[in-house]
């Protein structure tokens, strides 16, 4: 059993073709755009951000490129990378194939942080709104994590899933209802305006400083989730098995989900929540590379990223001269492949 | 009959020397027909533009209620709006709006009141005998069920500003108040128009921000058709949003790219979102690596102009006049 080869090839290799992978799709990224930029213009702009001589460029054109699209697409690659990791996490400690990134009330409690800032004035001008939704996302977590605790009592581990999940869901209408309770006292014309940058997920405006924040997390994340592969497939297998098999099942858990929840709601504090991504890319990834964790992880990384770079330049070109949020093209895309999986699977369960 | 009655207004109208309206009024609003029997005593108004044309046509007196405040009531009418209850300053509750038995509810956007209102549907007031009036550019070539803000199928016109003003002055008997109001908004939109197009300035183009949901992201700007759009087409500057929303979010690329010669902000005074502030959004402008670059940034051709104007309102016109004025200094400078 060689468990190093990824599909047939050697690590080295694979690793090379995910990074053209990619490549190829931060590169459309820089092409592909709301407005048109002439390739020779993209590869003055490259030569001269690298130090290389090369003919002046509009600033404007410059700036459209290496301040807005190229930290963009970027941001967009942790992102969906960071939510894909996410989703194979829980969907295996929680044995449930509907478990998303958000499931844990982590998006219920950005927005709420979010509009608290905003809206309340929380933090008085120290916070920014991503700070909020950070917070916000982190003690929604808490409290369900802590919900989770009490209603597991002693011993009972075996349900801890499932209250996990019961708890997931009280604390995601917990907090969906004080967004609502904040937004009631001060609505006013456009009041709609303001949750849907959270709840739909929204790229525009990512910069660099989001990059520098978003990128190490991910790839943090990533190290450790896959440090925990073998872990991860015992754990599918259900508590008790993996315990069998010499698993400190509680402190995997542990460690996992505080990872999870950390990735999502820094992610989540950038972009918004952005649908979908966390529940159906591992399912497609388990389509192609089978079920076991040492490839299921960093193919989800990789398979969600480049799924939110391409599902971003959707985004802006779909309607010209406007963008739609991120998560309508997410869910437009995820909704159907979703149903897809469904039907596949029940067929699979019955016959 | 109908001779008797006509001769009876003949009659009104010499002795008072005034168009005096008769009733019963029947009016067609928006989809809605509303009949009046005679003036009501009072009005509750939900919405700041309808507040400010009661206000406007020396009506004051009869509104009992006001609710939905974006911005200070114009100062010309503070003391008169200071004697009067403000029942939210958001959206009121049904009951708040009723219990002041008002003989109209005068509601400037159909999200209040209207098919899916969150004070409450037409049919509710009726049901209880208060007559409703939605200020009618929120339905007259606009469709509220599509875009987050609606979606205008035909640019708007200050006609339906005047539209509003005379119909709200017919309903209250007073409508020589409506004709001598629109007549004023008439002249200085006039004049505004003609000092822009003596300027004869070619390829002038604008972008008016309202507000963006977060600092750095896509900003709701105003959109093809709404006051801004008219504001513009009628001092012949070109708009480079071309969407049909009322405010859509349009990517700064797009814009950048499009280097509008003048780039209007929203003045606000609510604090939703940080770039709600004028000192936010012009921050950005000046820090942006991309809008920094825009030549309205680098020229200082970024002026301000408080939102409730960028609404087909009673201020729509001093819009009109800031952006003529502007214009005029530019071409004097150059």
């Amino acid at each position: 059993m060689n468990r190093m080869t990824f599909g047939g090839l050697t690590p080295a290799v694979s690793l090379v073709g995910a990074m053209a992978i990619l490549l190829a799709a931060v590169s459309s990224a820089l092409v592909i755009g709301e407005t048109v930029i002439p390739l020779s213009t993209i590869w003055n702009v490259l030569k001269l951000e690298f130090g290389y001589s090369a003919p002046q460029v509009n600033p404007i054109d410059q700036g459209i490129l290496w301040s807005y699209r190229l930290p963009r697409a970027i941001l967009a690659m942790a992102c969906g990378a960071s939510l894909a990791l996410s989703g194979v996490v829980l969907q295996a400690l929680l044995r449930n194939p509907l478990s998303d990134p958000y499931i844990l009330g982590l998006s219920a409690g950005a927005s709420t942080g979010a509009v608290s800032v905003a809206i309340l004035g929380f933090g008085a001008g120290v916070l920014s709104l991503s700070g909020g939704a950070f917070i916000g996302a982190l003690l929604a977590f808490g409290f369900v994590a802590w919900l989770a605790r009490m209603a597991r009592g002693e011993g009972a581990s075996s349900t801890s899933s499932l209250a996990l999940l019961l708890a997931g869901v009280a604390g995601a209408q917990l907090f969906h209802a004080l967004t609502a309770l904040i937004i009631a006292k001060s609505a006013d014309a456009n009041q709609a305006r303001a949750i849907i940058f959270w709840m739909m997920g929204n790229l525009s405006g990512s910069r660099w400083p989001d990059v520098y924040l978003a990128v190490p997390v991910a790839a943090l994340g990533l190290g450790i989730i896959f440090s925990h592969f073998r872990a991860l497939d015992a754990m599918t297998f259900g508590r008790e098995a993996a315990q069998s098999m010499g698993i400190r099942t509680g402190a995997v858990m542990a460690v996992l989900i505080g990872t999870t929840a950390l990735l999502t709601a820094i992610m989540v504090s950038l972009s918004g929540a952005i649908g979908f991504v966390g529940l159906v890319i591992p399912h497609a990834v388990r389509f192609l590379v089978g079920v076991r964790h040492v490839l299921l992880i960093p193919a989800a990384a990789l398979a969600g990223g480049v799924f939110l770079i391409m599902a971003d330049i959707v985004s802006r070109v779909l309607i010209p001269g406007q963008t739609l949020p991120i998560g309508v093209v997410t869910a437009l895309v995820g909704a159907p492949a979703f149903a897809v999986i469904l039907v596949r699977s029940s067929r699979a369960h019955s016959g | 009959m109908k001779c008797f009655s006509v001769a009876l207004a003949l009659a009104a109208i010499t002795t008072t020397g005034a168009a005096a309206q008769s009733f019963p009024l029947t009016l067609e609003n928006c989809g809605h027909e509303v009949k009046f029997e005679s003036a009501p005593e009072s009005a509750v108004t939900i919405g700041q533009a309808t507040t400010e044309a009661m206000y406007l046509l020396g009506l004051a007196g009869k509104v009992k209620g006001t609710a939905v405040w974006f911005t200070d009531v114009l100062p010309e009418f503070a003391d008169a709006n200071a004697k009067i209850e403000r029942l939210a300053d958001n959206t009121p509750s049904f009951e708040a709006v009723v219990n002041k038995r008002p003989g109209l509810v005068a509601s400037q956007y159909e999200w209040y009141v209207g098919p899916k209102g969150s004070v409450g549907t037409r049919e509710q007031f009726h049901d209880l005998s208060v007559p409703t009036y939605i200020w009618p550019a929120d339905c007259v070539g606009k469709d509220n069920t599509v875009g987050v803000d609606g979606t205008r199928e035909e640019l708007i016109s200050t006609e339906i500003i005047y539209r509003g003003l005379t119909e709200l002055s017919q309903i209250f008997g007073v409508p020589e108040a409506g004709a001598e109001a629109v007549a004023n908004l008439k002249a200085r939109e006039q004049a505004a128009i003609e000092r822009a197009s003596a300027l004869k300035l070619e390829d002038v183009s604008a972008m008016f921000w309202f507000s963006s949901s977060k600092m750095d992201a896509d900003p709701y700007v105003a959109g093809a058709k709404g006051a801004p759009a008219y504001i513009m087409a009628k001092l012949g500057v070109e708009n480079v949003v071309t969407s049909n929303e009322e405010w859509p979010t349009v990517g700064w690329e797009t814009l950048a790219k499009a280097n509008p010669t003048y780039i209007v902000l929203a003045d606000l005074q609510r604090r939703k979102f940080p770039a709600d502030s004028i000192e936010a959004k012009m921050e950005f402008l000046k820090n942006d690596p991309v809008a920094s670059q825009m030549d309205a940034v680098k020229n200082g051709r970024v002026l301000i102009l408080d939102a409730h104007a960028m609404d087909a309102t009673v201020r729509t016109v001093s819009g009109l006049e800031l952006l003529a004025e502007v214009m005029e200094k530019q071409a004097a400078s150059q």
